[in-house]
């Protein structure tokens, strides 16, 4: 190389060349758009804090469509909710309707009387169930569900969003009523936390 | 915000020659900006992996057709209000074994080893109506995980199971 002239060491601007990191965050992108899902925000999940449990079974994950979720509050109250907006339709007479049964005849629907659960606001139309509506709603769920698929076989797959706090009772009401309808399979919701090694 | 940048093209309309194409720079700096934002957004919004489920079965058929259930075979899980785990082991008879309280952290290597013993069990689940939806859980996150034939049936909590437990100490 020839021996370079000392000359003034002037500062000279970075370019830093920066196509590939374009490249690379446009894939990042390409990827993110293609995994994400979106929900209205008229058919917002109900809000229940979940207890937390350590097995998790992989065979048997929540699926993409067609779930019917029963959310327990600290409050008593059962929302049934299906992903379907026209199911919903149907059944609840609204596309964004959400059913709320509240099993114990000795207190109040905490929804029916302040129109939140806990502190959050329930923005959804509700539909008040009682006992006999609300296992007629889980028949006609299924009915509607399989002349709207064409599939006189399909199922919902029922998942339940218990709330810490939720008494035990409600769910034994609502096992009885699910045992009534022939939904004799259904699946816990938890918060899997990492088993801590003994 | 730079806009393009284009070389002005030489003079207008009166010459009939090609304008000679100057190299065009665009600056890139407001499509990288807009992109990192969508990608924001998206990292943010996308959920990844679906919840995983415990499952639950509820016995098939109708409530008219019992099984015969050998109660020798039968291990009873009665959980209180408080709730505190029993553990009462059925016999043929329709005896039971005095009841010994359980920790929920030992559930799963209890039914091991019992189960080790017998492994035909049915449990029998009796949960206080005013227990919290967490134990449950949390036993079946016990259950799920002892390494055992997960046989169980829920049954009503009776006065006499209530009367048991108050006398275990509730």
């Amino acid at each position: 190389m020839a021996i370079k002239k000392v000359r003034d060491i002037r500062k000279a601007s970075i370019n830093i060349d920066m196509t590939p990191m374009v490249d690379v965050i446009m894939l990042l992108l390409t990827f993110f758009m293609l995994t994400a899902t979106f929900k209205a925000a008229e058919s917002e999940a109900v809000e229940v804090s979940l207890p937390q449990s350590i097995y998790s079974d992989p065979d048997n994950k929540m699926r993409e469509n067609d779930v019917m979720t029963l959310s327990l509050t600290k409050g008593g109250d059962v929302f049934v909710d299906v992903d379907n907006y026209k199911v919903r339709e149907k059944v609840f007479g609204d596309q964004f309707a959400i059913g709320v049964y509240h099993p114990d005849s000795t207190s109040k629907s905490e929804v029916e009387l302040k129109g939140t659960v806990g502190n959050k606001e329930v923005k959804r139309k509700i539909v008040l169930l009682n006992k006999a509506s609300f296992e007629k709603a889980l028949v006609d769920c299924k009915t509607v569900l399989r002349s709207v698929e064409g599939n006189p076989k399909a199922e919902f797959q029922v998942v339940i969003k218990g709330d810490k706090e939720t008494d035990y009772g409600i769910v034994e009401d609502l096992m009885d009523s699910m045992h009534e309808t022939n939904n004799k399979l259904f699946s816990l919701v938890t918060i899997i936390k990492a088993d801590k090694k003994e | 915000m730079a806009g393009g940048n284009f070389d002005a093209p030489e003079t207008g309309g009166k010459d009939k020659k090609k304008t000679k194409a100057k190299g065009v720079h665009i600056d890139m700096t407001p499509m990288v900006d807009v992109i990192m934002l969508l990608l924001t957004f998206f990292m943010l919004t996308t959920t990844l992996s679906a919840p995983q489920l415990m499952k639950i079965s509820l016995p098939k058929g109708d409530v008219k057709d019992k099984v015969k259930v050998d109660m020798g075979n039968v291990l009873f899980v009665r959980v209180s209000d408080k709730g505190n785990i029993y553990f009462s082991n059925g016999h043929s008879d329709g005896s039971e074994s005095p009841m010994e309280k359980t920790d929920i952290k030992n559930v799963a290597k209890q039914l091991e080893s019992i189960y080790a013993q017998n492994n035909n069990l049915l449990l029998l689940l009796k949960f206080d109506r005013k227990m919290k939806y967490s134990v449950m859980s949390d036993i079946f996150d016990e259950i799920s995980r002892a390494k055992i034939e997960k046989r169980y049936a829920f049954l009503k909590m009776e006065p006499a199971d209530i009367e048991k437990i108050n006398a275990a100490g509730g």
